[in-house]
Order: structure tokens, then C-alpha cells, then sequence
């Protein structure tokens, strides 16, 4: 992810707004990059300015003064609704069009470009699709008709719908619950795999910013960048008191949302397959430091963790010794995931399976802390280093 | 006027049957599917029977000299038709001058002068239109268009009101969102503010239409005859009959408006709202 920066898509040069009648500056000289092909998410305290700084990029809010550029290409003067037909467009309250179908909300832009009927009916049916609704329910229904997480859905299909190959986007997925959040930001990244748009992803969620952002800019007011960086490095430097305020306590935990268990070396427990006997088992326990030992069953499935005393005490058979293993998750499990699953069977690991459920290694507390101090320091390096995403000049 | 609530119930056709919501799924199971027919013939029957009931009368009822030529069923049905006349073409002119002026009142540019619009609008209707007449009769002397003129004064404010409440309850994100697709200003106030203020501005031409039947009334001090002549004659002459007559005619007239302007608001109201 802290690879280097792409060409830019998006350019914002010394870009001012000040609304009329304010003293100060919504917006102060903001100058930032996008990448192509990322998600750049603006994040900061209510007020900051973000929404001003959005709006700016496809002049539903006229600058000031300063630059903006797509694809290196000056727009800040060029006319505003062929510049937003280039750029998807999603806020927060949606704004579908009550009176109109969900096709024709979804071809609006379409047919604004003057696509043929057919090419356009395809494209709704595509989009429907692509965002996980049934052309042939939902096509013909009014936005009334719909769940607050569907309207939302086909807001974003609406945006997509020319293929713009830029989005913005508004605190998009603020209206809707979080359950029905997690899931609409897990869908979103999904279709980002494959779109691979350039995205301005505003959100006051320091949460959501980590986990939706390929880089993220934190915003403290008049929208001076406080830093801008990955999701990563932000969670391990800080550029200072502010950001670290901003991303708040439990910035460890939120980096351990990043990792994958399958990216660390698993941890040294004691297995014996259950057909060994227990006096296998008790070799293999003694050849370790450890005070348990996991059985695996013919498959190497993992059965129950062992203590000495079940060994000793079993006799002949292994058949009911020990614990059941309650904790198991598969190597794409973030290590937040595998250390809540740790907490909450109330044990000291857990295990990790492949997709058939065959062992492959177990993950414990000492796994996750040596974890959390390598990407303290990778991160802490790659800063002291300096990438292309220098952090922001601090005092601005 | 009880015109609002009469057309209220018996002007809108069932909405579709929400599954979610009982309510709903109880009047429509009441209704049995015969309540559209029953409902919107209602007021047609009961203003029908009306005009048979006057016919009757003043076919039948034993009438002096005077009442006779008051009464002349051909008499009635021209006034009547000048009536219908008089408010056909101020409710046209009104609504030609009183909606776009709405429509310039809330284009961005123009948000300030909203309040003094809508003030000149009331002051309009403050002045009791029939000082109004006497004005403009003196200005312009007597016949057609003075009245025109007092009743056009007087519906433009409703219309007027509707139309900018009308475009302004629509909500500021549908039209963002509209702008940020890259819809023109025209485009969007075509397809889709104005679509979505059209009940709130068809509600106000009615209220107005309504308002100029019993308004038209006056345009008889002008010479310019409807229904006035009818009712105001009855006075002067003292004649009871040609009082009631004039004003049950003109109170069919304003209820059958006020329904076929439900009809229009209903058919016109576009879906999905
Ligand atoms: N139309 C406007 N007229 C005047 N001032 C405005 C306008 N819109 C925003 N502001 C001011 O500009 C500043 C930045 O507002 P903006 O909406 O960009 O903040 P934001 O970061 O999006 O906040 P939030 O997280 O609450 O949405 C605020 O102080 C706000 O009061
Ligand atoms: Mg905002």
C-alpha cells in the first residue's frame, strides 16, 4: 500500500474558498495530490472543511482562487457540467429522484451523453447487477420503494453509471446503520478491486478512513493538511498532537485491522495426531515449553487442546481429553480478528486453518504483540525515509 | 370554502396497497375495488341533482313577471357560460404571469426578493377586490377586461405563494445531486423541479380558480354579465328565487371546478411520490 504514488488524477493547487460574509477561509491554500486509481480519504473534525474541499473538485462550490486539475489538464474555469459528467457524485442524503424510476435514476448521466437507448438499458442492467440488486425487481421501482441501504446502492451505481473514472463521495455510507455499513464498505471495496477508480472518500469516521483508505488526509480547520499519508503510517507516526488526537486511544488495536495473520510467522505450539497415543502426545509436550498441546484428528483437523494432567490422567485413551478448540480463523483473518477470537473463547491462541479446516499453525498473544512492534517500526521507517507522500509541512 | 375537503375524499383514487402498512391494506380491502367509481361519481351525482333541482324550480314553480325573465333557462345557461368564461381566461392569465414570476423568485439570483414578491402578492389580495373593480372601471371603463384584470389581481397571490413554496420544498439534495450529474440549470428545473412542484402549484390554481367563480360575481357592476347579473338583480328586486338560483349555479360551478381540478392534480401528480 506505501507503494509509490501513481500518476495524479486529481490536482489541487493553492485552492481558497472563502464563503461571503466570513472572515476566514473555509478553505486555506489547500494544495494535495490523488493518486490514480485510489481511494483518498478526507478525514477531520466536523466544520474543517472537507465537504467545501469536495465540492470543489467538481465546482458544485467555486473556488476562490486557485487551481484544479484532472489528469493535468486546468478545469478550475472549464465548464462546470461536462466537468461533472466525467466525475461520479455521491453525498450522503443520496438525493435520488423520487419521481423518477430506478432505471431512469440510474441513466440520468447516460442519456445525458447521449448513449442509444439499448446501450444505456444495458448498462442500468450492469450496474444493477454490480451492486447486488435484481434488474428485473427493482428496475421499474420508485426510490420510496427501497431500503435506506438499497437507496444508498443506487446511489453509488448512479454515480458510476458513464463510467466516470472519477468519484466522489460524501460521507456516503452515513445514513445507513452500522451493520448495514460494514457491509456496504466491504462491497465498495470490493468493486474497487476491479474498478480501480479514483476516489475522494469524505468521512469524519477515523475508522472508516482506515479501513476505506489507500491514503488518507487528515484535515484540521480552514483544511490544512495535518498529515497525508497511509493508513498505516498514520496509525504508527502521527505528525503530531493533533493527528494523534484525531485517530484517538487504541491505535495499536486499529493497526492490528490492517494485518493479516498470514503475513506473520505463526507460533510454536506442540501438535500430536490423535492416532499417536498419548504417549506420543506427552514426548511431543515435553520436547516444548509449553503447558498444552493440540491433537489433530487423521485429516489434521484440530480437535482439543491437552494438559499434562489430561495426558497423564487419560490413560490409554485421548478420546475425551482436554478442551475443544473454539478459536479457529483462516490465514486472510486480520490479527484484530484473530485477537478478538482469542478473547472471546478465552483461551490463550487460536488456531489457523485452511479452507478445508487442516491445521496450518496457531496464533497467540506473543504473535500479535511482535506484530504490533514490526509495524510500529516498518512504519516508523518508511517515514523517517520519506516516501513521495512526504508527510504535510507542519505549522502551515 | 368546504370545496378542499369534499374533493379530499372523494377525488383521490386508492393508493397503492402498502403491505407494510395495515392501515392501507384495510381501507383498500373495505373499498372492495368499488370505492374509485363510488367515490369520484359522488360529487357529480350530488351537483346533477342540483342543477335538476333549480330546472325543476324555475320550470315549474309559479313565477311573477320579473322572476320570469330573471329566470329564462336560456337566460341561466349564457350567464352561466360568461361566468365560466370570466374565470377560464383570468385562471389562463394568472397562471401565465403568477408561476413564472415563482419561478424567477426562487432562481438562485433572485432569492432575496422572494419576501417583497410574495408582500406586493398579498397587498394585491389585501385590496377588497371590489375596490379593486371600481378602480379599474374608472381607469378603464366598464366590460370585459377590467374584470379580468381585478380577478387576475386576486388569484395571483395564491399561485403565486404555491408556485415558490412549491419549487422550494423540493429538496436541496435532489437538486444538488441533479447539478453534480451535470444537468443544466434548465435541465433541472424542467425535469426535475418543476415536476416535482406540480401538486403543490396545481393546488394553488385551483384554490384560485375556486376563489374568481365566487369573485366573477362582481364583474355584473361592470356590465360584464356571468351569474353576477342573476344574484345581484334578486337583490335589487328583491327576488328570493333568482338569489338562491344565481348562487346554486354558482356553487355548482365553483365545486364542479374545485373537482375537475382534483381530477387534473391527481393525473398530472407524477408517480412515485
Ligand atoms: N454555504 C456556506 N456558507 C457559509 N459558510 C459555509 C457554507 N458551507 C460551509 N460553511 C462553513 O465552512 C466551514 C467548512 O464547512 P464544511 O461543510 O466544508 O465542513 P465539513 O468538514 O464537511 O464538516 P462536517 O464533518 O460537519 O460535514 C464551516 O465552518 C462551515 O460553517
Ligand atoms: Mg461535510
Amino acid at each position: 500500500m506505501s507503494a509509490p504514488a501513481g500518476p495524479s488524477m486529481i490536482s489541487l493547487e493553492q485552492l481558497t474558498k472563502s464563503y461571503p460574509g466570513q472572515v476566514e477561509a473555509a478553505v486555506q491554500s489547500l494544495d494535495l495530490e490523488v493518486p490514480e486509481g485510489e481511494i483518498v480519504v478526507l478525514v477531520g473534525p466536523s466544520g474543517c472543511g472537507k465537504t467545501t474541499t469536495m465540492k470543489m473538485i467538481n465546482r458544485i462550490i467555486e473556488p476562490t482562487s486557485g487551481v484544479i486539475r484532472l489528469q493535468g489538464e486546468d478545469v478550475t474555469h472549464s465548464p462546470a457540467d461536462q466537468l461533472r459528467r466525467r466525475m461520479g457524485y455521491v453525498i450522503q442524503q443520496i438525493g435520488l429522484f423520487p419521481h423518477l424510476t430506478i432505471e431512469d435514476n440510474v441513466a440520468v448521466v447516460p442519456r445525458l451523453l447521449k448513449w442509444s437507448g439499448d446501450r444505456t438499458r444495458a448498462r442500468v442492467d450492469e450496474l444493477l447487477d454490480l451492486v447486488g440488486m435484481d434488474p428485473s425487481v427493482y428496475r421499474s421501482r420508485y426510490p420510496k420503494e427501497l431500503s435506506g441501504g438499497q437507496r444508498q446502492r443506487i446511489g453509488v451505481a448512479r454515480a458510476l453509471a458513464a463510467d466516470p473514472p472519477v468519484m466522489l463521495m460524501d460521507e456516503p455510507f452515513g445514513a445507513v446503520d452500522p451493520i448495514a455499513r460494514e457491509k456496504l464498505q466491504n462491497e465498495f471495496l470490493r468493486l474497487q478491486e476491479e474498478l480501480r477508480k479514483t476516489i475522494v472518500f469524505v468521512t469524519h469516521d477515523i475508522d472508516e478512513a482506515i479501513k476505506m483508505g489507500d491514503r488518507i488526509a487528515v484535515l484540521r480547520e480552514h483544511s490544512v493538511v495535518a498529515q497525508y499519508d497511509t493508513p498505516e503510517r498514520i496509525l504508527s507516526d502521527p505528525a503530531d498532537a493533533f493527528v494523534a488526537e484525531f485517530i484517538g486511544a487504541g491505535a495499536s488495536l486499529k493497526r492490528l485491522g490492517l494485518a493479516r495473520v498470514r503475513d506473520y510467522p505463526y507460533a510454536d505450539w506442540p501438535v500430536a495426531a490423535i492416532s499417536d497415543g498419548p504417549q506420543a502426545a506427552l514426548a511431543a509436550l515435553d520436547r516444548s515449553d509449553e503447558t498444552s498441546l493440540l491433537l489433530l484428528d487423521d485429516q489434521r483437523r484440530p480437535l482439543r487442546w491437552v494438559q499434562r494432567q489430561d495426558l497423564q490422567a487419560a490413560g490409554a485413551s485421548l478420546d475425551r481429553a482436554g478442551m475443544a478448540v473454539r478459536a479457529m480463523v483462516e490465514p486472510t483473518a486480520t490479527l484484530a480478528g484473530a485477537l478478538d477470537a482469542m478473547v472471546s473463547s478465552r483461551t490463550g491462541g487460536v488456531v489457523v486453518v485452511d479452507g478445508r479446516g487442516g491445521f496450518l499453525g496457531t496464533v497467540d498473544m506473543g504473535v500479535i504483540m511482535k506484530a504490533a512492534e514490526d509495524m510500529r517500526a516498518a512504519a516508523q521507517d518508511s517515514a523517517r525515509s520519506g516516501g513521495p507522500l512526504m508527510r504535510a509541512a507542519s505549522g502551515t | 370554502m368546504t370545496a378542499g375537503t369534499l374533493t379530499a375524499d372523494s377525488g383521490r383514487p386508492v393508493d397503492p396497497v402498502d403491505p407494510d402498512d395495515p392501515l392501507s391494506r384495510q381501507t383498500a380491502k373495505a373499498g372492495g375495488g368499488a370505492r374509485p367509481w363510488f367515490q369520484l361519481l359522488g360529487l357529480p351525482v350530488v351537483l346533477a341533482l342540483s342543477l335538476v333541482a333549480c330546472l325543476v324550480y324555475v320550470q315549474t314553480a309559479p313565477l311573477d313577471s320579473i322572476e320570469a325573465r330573471l329566470l329564462d333557462p336560456g337566460g341561466l345557461l349564457s350567464a352561466t357560460l360568461r361566468h365560466l368564461q370570466l374565470v377560464g381566461v383570468s385562471t389562463v392569465v394568472v397562471v401565465a404571469l403568477a408561476v413564472p414570476l415563482g419561478i424567477l423568485a426562487t432562481r438562485p439570483a433572485a432569492r432575496r426578493i422572494v419576501p417583497f414578491v410574495v408582500g406586493l402578492g398579498n397587498v394585491a389580495q389585501g385590496v377588497p377586490s371590489l375596490g379593486v373593480l371600481v378602480l379599474f372601471a374608472v381607469l378603464y371603463g366598464i366590460g370585459f377586461w377590467p374584470v379580468i384584470v381585478a380577478l387576475v389581481l386576486y388569484a395571483f397571490l395564491p399561485i403565486l405563494r404555491n408556485t415558490i413554496v412549491g419549487l422550494q420544498q423540493v429538496d436541496p439534495f435532489v437538486v444538488e445531486s441533479a447539478r453534480g450529474m451535470g444537468m443544466s440549470s434548465g435541465a433541472v428545473l424542467r425535469r426535475i423541479e418543476l415536476p416535482l412542484a406540480v401538486p403543490v402549484i396545481l393546488a394553488g390554481v385551483r384554490t384560485a380558480a375556486v376563489i374568481n367563480v365566487g369573485t366573477a360575481t362582481i364583474a355584473t357592476l361592470t356590465n360584464a354579465g356571468g351569474l353576477g347579473d342573476v344574484i345581484y338583480q334578486g337583490i335589487t328586486l328583491n327576488r328570493t328565487s333568482a338569489i338562491v338560483v344565481g348562487s346554486v349555479l354558482a356553487g355548482v360551478l365553483a365545486l364542479l371546478i374545485d373537482y375537475l381540478g382534483g381530477l387534473l392534480e391527481q393525473a398530472l401528480r407524477p408517480q412515485g411520490l
